[in-house]
């Protein structure tokens, strides 16, 4: 099949020889399947946000296929029931003395990252198998977003639903700057 | 860094606490509750303001005139105070003066649009206290007041009294 591919190139071409070359190149370096389907796949699905009380303060998603099938609400509780149960579940049977506790876990799609504040938030990311450790990434939302949008915006109270647009707007162009986001993910 | 979020964190908790005091006694608030929250505010900010001019031109030599105090109040006050300078001063040279903010400081974790504007009042009484505070201790006496449409820029107009 590959080969009559460039063998097709090289004949119904009229530009120059050397350009003629860098589409051979990149015809073998699509490999066997053709063009999209081939490139990398790195994306962010979606973000929760719990406090310590199990309340979801935010929720955004930017490249979600499919849906649970059940209310957002219950989507949260289910969210926040399990990291609780994971976390009790992983201390208790660490063979050795943990440090960090429950990080990630990872499907044969789909990876989910997970970080807790000092202070009892519960940053929850979903990208894609690519990302190996999206820890800092959510450090860093922690840090340089939240703490600068949310608690220091005098109008949003602590425990109630994250509802500031420059919140929203820093985050969404934070997300789409990460190197590892990508908007077409197969 | 850590000074800058002390005053911050402070001066949303002394807003939030004298409009929770206001309210305390009735269910809503009316004009009037509010005005009282918007001039309680302004005359603590006044009493800094004082206290802060009589640090900050300590070691400089007296203005030559009143557009000179304003540039004063314009750089090295707002400076001082607000971390940055005032993008723009207009004047019709006979008292009014208006001094534009482009990202005032106290108003920039708020939003970046229209999201809470009518919020924003609450949040910039203390500072038109600061400046009517500092002015009246440089020898001149004014009224305050500010105005927001798309935060985080601002504008104070302080309008110089004549005796």
């Amino acid at each position: 099949m590959d080969r009559c591919q460039f063998v097709c190139y090289s004949i119904g071409d009229v530009s120059s020889e050397r350009e003629r070359q860098a589409r051979m190149r990149t015809a073998l370096q699509r490999g066997p399947e053709r063009g999209r389907k081939q490139e990398k796949k790195m994306t962010v699905h979606n973000l929760y946000i719990f406090d310590r009380n199990g309340s979801c303060l935010f929720y955004n998603e930017w490249n979600r296929k499919k849906q649970a099938g059940i209310s957002k609400e219950e989507e949260f509780k289910l969210m926040y029931g399990m990291l609780f149960s994971i976390r009790s579940f992983v201390s208790k049977m660490s063979p050795l003395d943990m440090k960090d506790g429950f990080l990630s876990f990872q499907t044969s799609k789909y990876r989910l990252h997970y970080y807790e504040t000092p202070s009892g938030l519960r940053f929850v990311m979903n990208t894609d198998l690519s990302v190996p450790n999206g820890r800092d990434t959510l450090q860093s939302i922690y840090s340089n977003l939240y703490v600068e949008y949310i608690v220091k915006n005098p109008v949003c109270v602590l425990g109630h639903s994250l509802d500031s647009e420059l919140f929203s707007s820093r985050l969404d162009s934070f997300i789409r700057g990460l190197p590892f986001y990508s908007p077409r993910a197969a | 860094m850590a000074d800058e979020s002390l005053f911050d964190f402070l001066h949303m908790e002394i807003v939030s606490h004298i409009y929770r005091e206001q309210q305390s006694s009735k269910e809503e608030m009316d004009n009037k509750d509010r005005a009282v929250c918007v001039s309680v505010l302004e005359s603590m900010g006044f009493r800094v303001g004082q206290g802060l001019i009589e640090r900050l031109t300590r070691d400089s030599p007296s203005f030559k005139d009143e557009l000179d105090v304003m540039k004063f109040v314009c750089k090295d006050f707002w400076t001082k105070v607000f971390k940055r300078q005032i993008d723009n001063l207009r004047t019709n040279h006979q008292g009014t003066y208006v001094l534009q903010d482009n990202t005032f400081s106290l108003l920039t974790q708020l939003s970046n649009g229209k999201q809470y504007l009518d919020q924003a009042p609450k949040y910039l009484a203390f500072s038109c206290g600061i400046v009517r505070g500092a002015l009246s201790n440089l020898g001149l006496d004014s009224v305050v007041t500010a105005e927001v449409s798309v935060m985080p820029s601002c504008k104070f107009q302080v309008v110089v009294q004549k005796l």
